[in-house]
């Protein structure tokens, strides 16, 4: 009888764990969104301001052909063939890559930092080896998409998508081709109709730019990213809103702006961000002399080079010169503020609250992860996909904020470098913290100033959710000082200086031509 | 840059977290206490490591040093009837780590509720055949992080186990012994809404994978059934997952592995009733995403009938 009743409660039991499996979150790859029809067209958009490229007419593509020539005629008629006989796959792929693909190519960009933002460990003999791009296989491999990397590759993956997509405005609007499915009635677009001519492919463009920038970023990720590229194309014809001679004149423009993106990457000076140990110890023995203190790594075995020294050196995007936006001296360790600000640490290590916690992590953004300007990216693309932007727009908005955030995080590694400032684990004995404490001096710190950066340039572009993005990086800021590896003066000074960087940003985004 | 990419021991941990379901009896063992017989029992136990595996690669990390976590469990075992026993834990676990500056993690992990039932005694020549099943759930009951490895005291899910245990007890004492369960897991809900698991994650619950467990052992009961020892076996096999990235800290998705040998000693001090004092060693031999452990118990029992 009781034996009976047992088998009742397994069974039981058993039903009530398949229910509850069906309970689980989901856990999504990607960001799902539903297809738009775009809020504007800008078809001014061709006149903008560019940022790499001088003049859209210094990239020139064939003049079209006519859409009743037989070549057209014929590029539909193969458009309508592969429509007719996509595969699940196909079909997927067209649904995926949307109407708005940067989209996609900024999370694969975030997908590959996060892939790649691993800190080489030490070798059996207490050195360390940093990778190296002459030998990307390495190991270990290039590269290590730390936040400064991190932060110029989005930068220069997201000024070519904007000026490619410019060059392509400025010929959309010149010829004006119209769509497949303008042309031919039969014809079904998978995303919302729109009247945007459609020669030059603005997909093609993007995605040429995309897959170059980041092969150039990510190289062991060649033969990945050139699978995406063939899949997105695909899409393109396969979604009925492009026939192969808008994507060959797309990529042609794509192909002419990789040049001049690559040609600014060669000599922006990050190939020297990274420095030897005679030079670093040199930048923290002027700090010594200068203020009477040096950060030192702390780590086991301990690192000879803190991260990218020289990357404060780099070529901004918006600023003339690193030093007018450096700020003034931190509290000298000892001091009453200082104290102040050391006493508050060990107050919340203490009494650390639950909602402090989780700030900690929401946004530790530490390695492995996408770093925080991927966090503000993945703020860009939800903020792009409520208000309905076009790709050009959302160029624009990735274009001027990851500028403004790589600009900020050569200002803030100039100071942190200049001032050489110790971490809370080196000033306050016996401190230990939440968060893994970072290879690099403390003030300012890099989360608020990317984060005011960020926040800054969203405002400006997004202004009815403004008070949110500059409360993210509030949060951002303090977040450090609840995981235990800033001081209060370094995340203040540091929204500060994010915020007066990003102002620069803003206003050239002002003057550039869009409204 | 983080440093305090460990490993953990997550799984042994929670592992252990259900071992020690003692008295007389662990939930893979073909222990069954008479109706109304209730057992309490109180464990104390101290786990170290100084090397783990990165995947399946060994290794050291000088930012951790040597990883420890200890617990104290109170765990209740009662008789409901002679067939039918339920068991229940509520850990307390405390990590540290002797390297590093990152802090360690204490706070109550996950309460476990376990029903054992004996299915089948049957004399066959020298001995006694039985077969038992167990099913169990646990669930996290503080607020403690999963997501914060290697220190995390647990994994931060929910599992449903079911086990089925066979064994052969000898008229002379000797007992041969092997259980073999599937856990379901459910997911660990963190505190940020982006990871990485063989690619991005927008989410801020991860799925942590389901497992196959074994327990294996010799025993002999001596001194008039006062004495218990036994040499035990152990494996958990997790059935998907990904490993931990170089030099990167774990999390709760990584497919652990881990099998470990140990020995276990119960003595009850008047027979049936009454105080037992309990003492056990395992030491882990293989693993993958795990720290290769060294673990000391002991424990104390109190065994009464109430109705």
């Amino acid at each position: 009888m009781i034996m009976k009743n047992f088998n009742k409660v397994y069974l039981s039991l058993f039903f009530l764990l398949i229910i509850t499996s069906g309970c689980l979150e989901e856990t999504p790859n990607f960001y799902e969104f539903n297809d738009y029809e775009f809020e504007n067209l800008d078809e001014n958009g061709g006149s903008w301001q560019t940022i790499l490229v001088t003049n859209p007419s210094q990239i020139s593509i064939s003049q079209p052909e006519a859409t009743n020539s037989s070549s057209y005629q014929s590029e539909l008629t193969v458009l309508k063939q592969q429509m007719s006989a996509l595969s699940t796959a196909e079909k997927q792929a067209v649904q995926y890559w949307s109407s708005n693909p940067i989209l996609r190519w900024n999370e694969i960009a975030l997908e590959l930092a996060a892939k790649y933002n691993l800190i080489p460990g030490p070798n059996a003999d207490g050195t360390y080896t940093l990778p190296n791009p002459a030998n990307p296989v390495g190991p270990p491999p290039f590269p290590f998409a730390h936040p400064p990397y991190t932060s110029r590759m989005l930068a220069y993956l997201s000024v070519a998508q904007f000026d490619a997509l410019v060059v392509a405005w400025h010929y959309k609007f010149q010829y004006k081709r119209p769509a497949p499915y303008h042309v031919a009635s039969e014809i079904k677009p998978a995303y919302a109709p729109s009247q945007l001519p459609s020669y030059p492919s603005d997909g093609a463009t993007v995605a040429l730019v995309s897959k170059e920038i980041l092969t150039t970023m990510f190289p062991l990720e060649a033969k990945y990213l050139e699978k995406k590229y063939q899949e997105h194309i695909s899409s393109l014809v396969h979604a009925g809103i492009n026939v192969p001679s808008d994507i060959e004149a797309g990529v042609i423009i794509g192909t002419e702006v990789v040049k001049l993106a690559k040609q600014r990457a060669s000599t922006d000076g990050m190939a020297q961000a990274q420095t030897t140990k005679p030079v670093s110890d040199s930048i923290a023995n002027a700090a010594l002399e200068r203020f009477g203190w040096k950060w030192e790594n702390t780590e086991t075995p301990q690192r000879p080079v803190g991260l990218t020294p020289l990357f404060g050196r780099v070529k901004m995007w918006h600023v003339p010169t690193v030093e007018e936006v450096r700020p003034g001296l931190p509290p000298v360790p000892g001091s009453p503020q200082f104290d102040a600000d050391a006493r508050e640490l060990k107050q919340f290590a203490a009494h650390m609250t639950l909602e402090q916690r989780r700030v900690a992590n929401w946004w530790e953004d530490g390695l492995g992860s996408y770093t925080p300007p991927g966090h503000w990216n993945k703020f860009a693309k939800l903020a792009i996909v409520k208000n309905k932007l076009n790709p050009l727009r959302t160029a624009r908005v990735f274009a001027y904020m990851n500028t403004a955030i790589m600009d900020a995080g050569i200002a803030c590694w100039d100071t942190k470098y200049y001032f050489h400032y110790p971490r809370p684990v080196e000033t306050i004995p016996g401190f230990k913290t939440i968060l893994g404490t970072p290879n690099f001096p403390a003030y300012t710190s890099g989360h608020s100033t990317f984060s005011a950066a960020g926040a800054e340039v969203l405002s400006y572009f997004f202004p009815a959710d403004a008070a949110q993005f500059r409360a993210w990086a509030e949060e951002a800021a303090v977040s450090r000082l609840y995981g235990g590896i800033h001081y209060r003066f370094d995340a203040e000074v540091g929204i500060t200086q994010g915020k007066n960087v990003g102002t620069y940003a803003v206003n050239r985004a002002k003057s550039d031509g869009a409204l | 840059m983080k440093k305090f990419y460990g490993s953990l021991l997550l799984v042994t941990l929670l592992y252990f977290s259900q071992v020690l379901q003692v008295k007389a009896q662990l939930p893979w063992d073909e222990i069954m206490m008479g109706r109304g017989e209730i057992c309490a029992a109180l464990m104390y136990e101290h786990s170290s490591w100084n090397q783990y595996w990165e995947g399946s690669y060994l290794r050291e990390n000088a930012n951790i040093g040597t990883f420890t976590r200890q617990m104290g469990m109170p765990m209740i075992a009662m008789g409901l009837t002679k067939k039918i026993n339920i068991i229940t834990s509520l850990p307390y676990v405390s990590t540290k780590a002797s390297g590093g500056t990152q802090v360690g993690q204490s706070g109550i992990q996950d309460l476990s509720i376990s029903a054992k039932v004996d299915w089948l005694q049957k004399q066959l020549g020298p001995g006694r055949l039985l077969f038992l099943t167990n099913a169990h759930f646990s669930t996290p009951v503080g607020n403690y992080l999963s997501d914060y490895m290697p220190f995390s005291i647990g994994f931060g899910a929910p599992e449903f186990g079911l086990r089925g245990t066979g064994a052969f007890k000898m008229d002379n004492g000797l007992v041969f012994r092997a259980a073999f369960a599937y856990l379901w897991r459910g997911q660990s809900e963190i505190e940020r809404d982006y990871y990485y698991q063989d690619g991005s994650v927008y989410s801020s619950f991860m799925n942590v994978p389901d497992a196959l467990n074994i327990h294996a052992a010799i025993g002999y009961w001596a001194f008039d059934n006062r004495l218990r020892l036994e040499a035990t076996y152990m494996s958990l096999n997790c059935l998907n997952g990904d490993d931990i990235r170089s030099y990167n800290r774990p999390q709760p998705t990584n497919k652990t592995e881990v099998s470990q040998v140990g020995a276990w000693a119960q003595y009850y001090i008047n027979s049936e009733r009454g105080l037992g004092a309990l003492a056990y060693i395992n030491q882990t031999i293989s693993g993958r995403n795990m720290g290769k452990a060294t673990t000391i118990g002991v424990g104390l029992t109190y065994q009464f009938k109430v109705y």
